[in-house]
């Protein structure tokens, strides 16, 4: 499946609030776009620019709270976690590489390494990883994703189906090692299968999710 | 190229399914490899792309104000030098510039009292010479004054030359010198017999009345020398004449006159 590029394509009017301080009006038209707008909010926010820092809050902050909301279950401690990955985010930004990958993935990243050294903390592992053995961590195909806050209903649709298109196996070790926090050892462990057969099927499956959603991301 | 296991270890990195250890392998990998990096930087959008496909989860909205908050009271902590400049931000400022101040007053005060001190203690060196110099004329002038009187004295002083009645002593010589206003004098003689142990010489000054007034006793060495310093027992208004005497031991009130050894004027 190729993703449909059909969005309406406004160009990015940034206007010169203060000087060195960017306010974004218009979203972007395409991931290019989005990327970089999200460097610059983290340059700014580097410079600890609180208006950057509010825009980059209020439009990631929905993904990463139900990131950590799937992670860890509870919605007290997501609220902890959210709150201490922006403080983190604030602090950090200004040493943001975007040769290493980008602003969302980087926030991503954040936010579930947080919320994964809590469950390792509370010693809740094991009955999570039981709990995403048998809860499938995608939305169901009639609720709103995550994704749509980002990226839109449309294109949030795409990825969606792009994981249900998984094979069960491959997106089953992918979540375990995403949203359990297990690595690929404990992976061959809980699923019995040999540890070849785990690098196999996450590499496998990720691969297949990129051709996927090349041009979406 | 990137092969199939560096595929395998960089869909594990960006899962977070890697230990500790090879974590740190891939990365040091990735950093020296731009070709791995653009693949685990498009493998870390799909993960992303991926963990929003979760059910939606709105965060509470007090939450963002909370958020918001804790970063502007971190950036008052962090950020000190870009907040505006009020009152309370000039103060420390201002006490500063006062502090400079009060320093620089002082210093000048202090230089001055310096100067000052330097000047009195030059002036106490200049009054301390001239101290100095007024005590050495005075010395000066002390041991002139001294010369002066010891010459008016010598001046005063009368001299006799007492010369040997004895026949068996013919080289006998004795000076008296008497000072008038002070009423003592100094007699010298030399070549008199040595005397017994009971006898002594004894000095006399005859007055204007021709009255002899005791003077002292003395001895000779065994050179037949003698030197003495001596005074009357009484007042006398004018020396005429000195006189020598043998008597006993402790000498006498009158003089023996068949005794006398030496006499002169």
């Amino acid at each position: 499946m190729r993703a449909q590029t059909d969005f309406v394509r406004v160009l990015p009017i940034f206007v010169l609030k203060t000087a060195g301080s960017y306010s974004f009006l218009t979203k972007p038209v395409n991931e290019q776009d989005t990327r970089n707008r999200d460097i610059a909010l983290l340059r700014h926010i580097g410079a600890r620019d609180r208006d950057a820092f509010a825009e980059f809050y209020d439009k990631y902050s929905t993904l990463l709270f139900s990131i950590a909301s799937k992670i860890l279950n509870d919605a007290a401690e997501a609220e902890d976690v959210l709150q201490e990955t922006f403080m983190q985010i604030w602090e950090k930004a200004g040493n943001f590489d975007p040769n290493l990958g980008q602003p969302l993935g980087w926030a991503v990243t954040m936010v579930r390494n947080r919320a994964i050294d809590r469950i390792r903390a509370s010693q809740r592992r094991n009955l999570l990883t039981e709990e995403a053995g048998v809860e499938f961590a995608l939305a169901a195909k009639s609720s709103e994703t995550a994704n749509e806050t980002v990226t839109g209903h449309e294109k949030a649709k795409l990825i969606h189906a792009a994981m249900v298109d998984l094979p069960a196996e491959q997106r089953r070790a992918i979540e375990l090692a995403f949203f359990a926090g297990l690595t690929q050892n404990e992976i061959s462990d809980k699923l019995q299968e040999p540890l070849g057969t785990i690098k196999a099927r996450i590499r496998r499956g990720l691969l297949k999710l990129r051709d996927q959603l090349e041009g979406l991301l | 190229m990137i092969d199939e296991r560096m595929e395998e270890q960089a869909a594990l990195h960006v899962l977070g399914a890697l230990s500790e250890a090879e974590s740190r392998e891939f990365t040091q990998a990735m950093t020296a490899n731009p070709e791995l990096r653009e693949f685990v930087a498009r493998l870390s959008a799909v993960t992303a792309a991926m963990s929003g496909a979760v059910p939606k989860v709105e965060p509470p909205p007090q939450l963002r104000a909370k958020v918001l908050s804790q970063v502007a009271s971190a950036q008052k902590i962090v950020s000190l030098p870009e907040r505006k400049f009020g009152l309370v931000s000039w103060l420390p400022w201002a006490l500063a510039t006062c502090l400079a101040i009060l320093l620089i007053v002082l210093f000048a005060q202090d230089m001055r009292f310096r100067q000052t001190v330097g000047d009195q203690a030059e002036q106490i060196d200049k009054l301390n010479q001239l101290a100095q110099s007024l005590q050495s004329a005075t010395n000066e002038l002390r041991r002139t004054v001294l010369a002066l009187q010891e010459t008016n004295r010598l001046v005063n002083l009368r001299v006799a030359m007492l010369n040997s009645l004895v026949a068996d002593a013919p080289k006998t010589v004795a000076v008296s010198l008497w000072d008038n206003e002070h009423q003592d004098g100094v007699f010298v003689a030399e070549n008199l017999k040595a005397l017994p142990s009971d006898r002594d010489y004894e000095l006399w000054v005859i007055d204007e009345n021709q009255t002899p007034v005791a003077a002292g006793v003395f001895q000779v060495d065994a050179n037949g020398k003698i030197r003495m310093e001596f005074k009357p027992a009484r007042l006398i208004k004018t020396a005429g004449m000195f006189a020598v005497t043998e008597e006993a031991k402790g000498g006498v009130a009158s003089p023996t006159m068949k005794n006398m050894v030496l006499a002169g004027n």
